[in-house]
């Protein structure tokens, strides 16, 4: 590969950066930067130029209005990643975003509440075990005896509720309660150290935040494309990311056709930590797909005709997280590996790995960025590494000793103050030699033959530092095609540069055509359906996810050329967009009749119906895959506190007294969280206890039960009765026997219930070995008189198993109860809502009822669903 | 409120820019221009103290419109670039330079000369030191326009000596010509940078006139001063200059930069370090010339050893990639030359057995090619040599 005879005039300085940084809105545009004269030996006629930058170049446009899915969206919602919103100070955010500064405030107090409150354990277990007694959270007063050993809390959360209210006035220091609190406490109540906490919780703030601003760790891009073979059936493969947790490796099949549509199912593997490279190259006809995960590396190898598997060839791990992960194209199975602690390696498959450099330090000036970049050269055992301030290659075989500096970030390469480097990365398809290097302002050309000055250079003006490019190499006489890609703002700029040959001589580089921005994977919500809103805006975030990779393919199909670009999100979603070349000559200056060619056709308006059925297709998929998941984890809970003032409850002005009598009474029993059985009114005294039958003797079980339940001490009689041992049990059997036969004919209360035989009969057959007795404490009671008295312990009350809830919803025994047939259902349902969590008792100090409340069983889940929603619905 | 005015229209105007910025990336150049008539007002406010202000901004977008808008001239585009120009002093230089290339670009030759005449002359309090730069950079761009003219003189003068007489005006035109170019190129090559272009043309006229001492000081400067930056074409130049000039193959080979060795051995190096690199991956004539090279000592059974040397840093990668049988199936189908000398060379390094040599010279055979029957018996016969260089 011949050097370009003659290259455009430069500077050169040596040293840090003079010109002040900053981004430039428009500093790409406008500008040729230097002329060279293009067909040199030509003197005879007038010299011709041309520029660094501005030449016509190939024209592609857009064949469709926007990015078209690719894949269905996989089940399993994703999870959006956190948002500037969930880590800054309210006030703050506005201005400091605008400002680009990083002077954000970080709402450090919000997520040590956060902690607080989603990890009490950690925070406070063996303090708030020991204190719970004596931290009250009630609204009533304190009475004496408890006061003195008890604090009441909800005048402190009161307190912290106003503090919040109060959010930047000048006289929030008067809360003292508070203040008092925190002197009296801070010291002992946690369990791990305040302020170890907190410098961990700030760390880990800090860490997120400048996540926010740039995260490099998805450096590379996560999707790669394995295109077909020459000549072959144009189905290529797809390489990405997916799942959840972006931990699933797909290998998809993918026909290139109008709109490209996959084969088959995909080869799968699951990783064990989140993907955030996928590299490949091919060699030898072979692709090899190299993955990187922050602890893990991988490599597979994809055979040359497609439908074989790929294979998994090795694995490596790392201690420190993995930056950088590229696989060589002049090789099989060597990949480099830089991790964050400044150490680079070459990786063999067959040899394993060999440790080129371990620096901790940047090379050429300091800075903190603990990325670090390796790619390949075009000599296979000449690897450049790079980090923040620039670019080395150094040889593998002597790593210490040869090595030259490439790229810096200094006045050499004529860069800005404050210039990183975003992206390297070897152009060796278009050029053995050529490298491009991205920073957050510009796009450089270096070729390895003339380091440090760039052999092109030109300010990108995209608005997020360009985190992913793909070269797409031209055909001799052609543009190379490079693809540059921001993250969090989905950017797609296409360039296109060349060197030509002209006349035999290698001309130098130029930048070509006009740099071109493309379709984004956001840009594509304007022309879906209309949506509700709530779906709307869930739709908007899900296509507004950072942009995790970028590749693209050229097709040539005779004369009709076109280039098919894919993009992936975080969110897992591959869109793609087709842009084809259009042939109509132009000449290079646009004269005033050109209309029709100088003026390129916008792309169309509206997407072509194939694209729009691969939207509601995916639309469709969509929504069933976000749909709310079912959320059978806890019980519903109504509160009833607040329903009615205390006003409300006091007695009501009613006309009778009976009326009167029954709002009390329904009032009462709300309060309490009873139920009202009778639609009679009812005395408020319990009726008088039936006559026993019996009364002289031993009363068989099921009455003895019932006659307890009425009187209201069941739960002793409960005690009482699974106490029993198993001798006195059958000695009582037997008497009862004995009793039974003597008092034939004899009616009992047993005898009205039918299915209480059955049951009578295993309950004295019970033997040890028998299942063991439930603890079933107090079934859902129907009538409002046997609610234990208060204070009773919680425990009891709350816990609830089903057995029991059958027995009473039975229809035997709602037929019992008088209840109309068609009702029964109703009344099923209704009570199966208070069979989860039982009704609050009438609040004994200090307990939080609710917090007892257990799962139900599946079989109440199932019939109440659909009621339980509602509540949500409604409002 | 004045303050939230000026935030109003700090906005607006951000807003208008991103849908400048917006209309330029798609190449809707009209709607660009129709924003850019409204961001025009922009100037009227500009308390900015921004690396790029309004102005700058206009020249820039206003400029890329111009290039691209349908309805443009060039007539139009040089009225808007004075007009640019005289809208920020402290970017008249840059604004006339791209001006000139433009021009240049557009093969306006004499009007970018006028241009550049008029820029030289501008003075404008203390210069910066980009503006310096910039001065200079429209001085040497100055001094090559007035090269070519006095090349085309020079080539007028010659083909009238052709003829058989000379003229005096033309003659003196040309001289004068000289002086001017002469002058400012050799000003900005002092400079550290790359200068090819303003090289090649100074070291031209120098040699002209027959200043060779001078032209050898100028291009040894620029092939090895520490402070310019490590350009393969300072040395190309300054080897073509001694060739031209007749000079020893030493001093030639020197003029590239390599150290003296024994001249085949150093041959052998080179070739062996050239097929490194991915870009000769495929050159046919390189591997000639190593295949060539091999099979001289082999045959002379001399200086084995720089085989060896060579191909001891090599042995663990060269096979994988130059000798893989997935290369010899491609190199046989696009290339038989280029594969009978990778398959020779192959054979004599790793031996007979070596997948790239069994592909190629079965396949040679297959085809009842003579060249590669004998390649066969060739390397069979020297298969020891094999063993010896790799033991």
């Amino acid at each position: 590969m011949e050097f370009p005879a003659a290259l455009f005039p430069s500077y050169f300085g040596a040293g840090p950066p003079r010109e002040e940084g900053s981004p430039a809105p428009v500093a790409g545009w406008g500008e040729h930067g230097q002329v060279l004269e293009g067909v040199p030996g030509r003197r005879q006629v007038q010299p011709a130029f041309v520029p660094r930058r501005g030449a016509t170049g190939e024209r592609w446009e857009a064949a469709d209005a926007a990015a078209v899915p690719v894949l269905l969206p996989s089940a399993g919602c994703w999870i959006p990643s956190a948002k500037p919103q969930d880590i800054l100070y309210r006030s703050s955010l506005c201005r400091n975003l605008r400002a680009g500064k990083s002077g954000a405030t970080l709402d450090f107090a919000k997520q040590l509440g956060h902690f607080f409150v989603d990890h009490p354990e950690d925070a406070f277990g063996s303090m708030g075990r020991l204190l719970h007694k004596n931290f009250y959270l009630g609204n009533s007063k304190l009475k004496r005896p408890a006061r003195n050993s008890t604090i009441r809390m909800t005048a402190l959360m009161e307190d912290i509720d106003r503090l919040e209210a109060r959010r930047g006035c000048p006289r929030q220091h008067l809360a003292s309660r508070l203040r008092w609190f925190s002197h009296l406490c801070r010291d002992w109540l946690f369990e791990v150290p305040l302020g170890l906490l907190a410098d961990c919780l700030h760390e880990e703030l800090m860490q997120q935040w400048s996540n926010l601003l740039f995260d490099d760790s998805l450096t590379g891009g996560a999707l790669a494309w394995l295109p077909p073979e020459d000549g072959g059936t144009p189905v290529g493969c797809l390489v990405h990311p997916g799942g959840q947790a972006m931990n699933h490796l797909y290998f998809q099949d993918v026909v290139l056709e109008e709109l490209p549509r996959t084969r088959g199912s995909p080869a799968q593997f699951e990783l064990s930590g989140r993907i955030q490279q996928v590299a490949a190259a091919r060699v030898d006809g072979q692709d090899f797909v190299g993955v990187r995960s922050d602890y893990h590396c991988g490599v597979w190898r994809v055979p040359g005709k497609r439908g074989a598997a790929p294979t998994p060839l090795q694995v490596i791990r790392t201690d420190v997280p993995a930056s950088c992960l590229t696989v060589s194209p002049h090789l099989p199975g060597e990949l480099s590996v830089c991790t964050q602690s400044g150490t680079v390696y070459l990786w063999s498959v067959e040899t394993g790995l060999q440790q080129l450099r371990h620096d901790p330090q940047t090379m050429f000036f300091r800075d903190h960025s603990p990325w670090r970049w390796s790619d390949f050269t075009g000599h296979p055992r000449v690897l450049s590494c790079a980090d923040r301030t620039g670019l080395q290659c150094l040889d593998a075989r002597a790593p210490k000793k040869c090595h030259f500096d490439l790229f810096k970030v200094g006045e050499e390469a004529g860069c800005q103050q404050g210039e990183r480097v975003v992206l390297p990365m070897y152009l060796g398809r278009a050029h053995p030699s050529q490298y491009l290097v991205t920073t957050q302002f510009s796009m450089y050309v270096l070729d390895e033959r003339l380091p440090l000055v760039p052999v092109l250079k030109w300010a990108h003006m995209m608005k997020a530092p360009p985190l992913f490019a793909h070269l797409m190499p031209g055909k001799p006489g052609r543009s190379h095609k490079v693809l540059l890609g921001a993250s969090r703002t989905q950017e797609l700029l296409l360039l296109q540069y060349w060197g030509k040959r002209s006349r035999g001589t290698q001309l130098a580089c130029q930048l070509v055509g006009t740099p071109q921005k493309l379709h984004s994977i956001a840009g594509c919500l304007q022309h879906l359906p209309t949506q509700l809103p709530h779906r709307h805006h869930l739709l908007q975030q899900r296509l507004a996810a950072p942009a995790a990779g970028l590749t693209a393919t050229l097709q040539e199909d005779g004369s009709h050329k076109s280039m098919l670009i894919f993009q992936l999100s975080e969110a897992g979603d591959v869109f793609c967009q087709r842009l084809t070349h259009n042939t109509a000559q132009c000449p290079a200056t646009p004269l005033r009749d050109e209309e029709p060619c100088a003026n390129p056709q916008p792309s169309p308006a509206v997407p072509s119906p194939a694209a729009a059925v691969r939207y509601r297709r995916w639309l469709r998929a969509f929504s069933r895959a976000c749909r709310e998941p079912p959320r059978h984890t806890w019980p519903p809970s109504l509160s009833q506190r607040r329903l009615f003032t205390r006003r409300d409850l006091e007695g009501p002005a009613g006309p009778s007294s009976l009326q009167k009598q029954m709002r009390q009474q329904l009032r009462q029993t709300m309060e309490e969280g009873g139920r009202i059985q009778h639609r009679e009114p009812l005395a408020l005294q319990p009726p008088p206890l039936p006559q026993t039958l019996e009364p002289a003797g031993d009363p068989d079980p099921l009455s003895a039960r019932l006659t307890a339940a009425w009187a209201g001490d069941w739960e002793q009689w409960w005690e009482e009765r699974t106490s029993f041992s198993v001798a006195q049990r059958q000695r009582a059997l037997r008497e009862r026997r004995r009793r039974q036969k003597r008092a034939q004919g004899r009616r009992s209360l047993s005898a009205s219930f039918t299915s209480s035989l059955t049951y009578q009969s295993e309950l004295s057959e019970l033997s040890d070995t028998g299942p063991p007795l439930r603890s079933p404490s107090r079934p859902p009671i129907l009538s409002q008189e046997s609610s234990p008295p208060a204070g009773s312990p919680p425990v009891h009350s709350s816990a609830t198993s089903a057995v029991p809830d059958e027995a009473l919803l039975s229809s035997q025994n709602l037929r019992c109860h008088g209840i109309p047939k068609e009702r029964r259902k109703t009344l099923r349902d209704y009570l199966s809502v208070w069979a989860e969590g039982p009704p609050e008792p009438p609040e004994p100090p200090g307990s939080q009822a609710s917090q007892l409340c257990i799962p139900s069983s599946q079989s109440q889940l199932s019939s109440s669903q659909p009621r339980r929603k509602r509540p949500r619905m409604g409002f | 409120s004045s303050s939230e005015h000026k935030l109003n229209f700090k906005k607006s105007k951000e807003a208008c820019l991103s849908y400048i910025q917006d209309a330029l990336l798609q190449k809707q150049w009209k709607r660009a221009a129709e924003f850019l008539t409204c961001y025009v007002e922009s100037l009227e406010k500009d308390y900015s103290r921004e690396h790029i202000g309004p102005s700058e901004m206009i020249w820039r977008i206003g400029t890329e419109i111009l290039w691209h808008h349908s309805q443009s001239n060039m007539k139009e585009f040089n009225c808007f670039m004075e007009q640019m120009k005289t809208l920020g002093v402290k970017r008249y230089l840059k604004v006339c330079l791209e001006h000139v290339f433009h021009l240049l670009c557009n093969g306006q030759i004499d009007e970018a000369y006028q241009n550049l005449s008029l820029a030289e002359s501008w003075r404008f309090g203390e210069q910066t030191a980009i503006q310096d730069k910039e001065m200079k950079l429209i001085q040497a761009y100055r001094g090559l326009l007035d090269y070519y003219s006095w090349s085309k003189q020079k080539n007028i003068l010659l083909e009238h000596s052709e003829d058989g007489f000379s003229d005096l005006a033309v003659e003196q035109e040309m001289h004068g010509y000289f002086r001017k170019a002469a002058v400012n190129l050799k000003e900005i090559i002092k400079i550290p940078g790359v200068w090819d272009i303003f090289v090649k043309c100074y070291v031209d006229l120098l040699e002209f006139y027959g200043d060779h001492n001078e032209a050898r000081q100028v291009l040894n400067e620029y092939a090895y001063n520490s402070k310019f930056p490590a350009n393969p074409n300072a040395h190309v130049y300054l080897y073509q200059f001694l060739k031209r000039q007749g000079e020893s193959k030493k001093s030639l080979i020197s003029a590239l930069k390599v150290e003296k060795r024994k001249k085949r051995q150093l041959g052998l190096e080179v070739i062996f370090a050239a097929l490194d690199y991915a870009g000769w991956k495929e050159n046919a004539k390189a591997w000639s010339c190593l295949a060539k090279q091999v099979k001289q000592i082999v045959i002379s059974e001399k200086h084995l050893d720089w085989i060896k040397q060579e191909w001891n840093s090599r042995k663990d990668w060269w096979p994988a990639f130059h000798f893989s049988r997935y290369l010899a199936k491609r190199n046989w189908q696009e290339n038989k030359s280029l594969s009978y000398e990778k398959a020779l060379v192959a054979g004599i390094l790793l031996g007979k057995g070596c997948k790239y040599f069994k592909y190629v010279s079965h396949q040679g055979c297959k085809a009842q090619l003579k060249r590669f029957r004998m390649l066969k018996k060739f390397v069979s016969r020297h298969n020891p040599v094999y063993l010896r260089i790799s033991g």
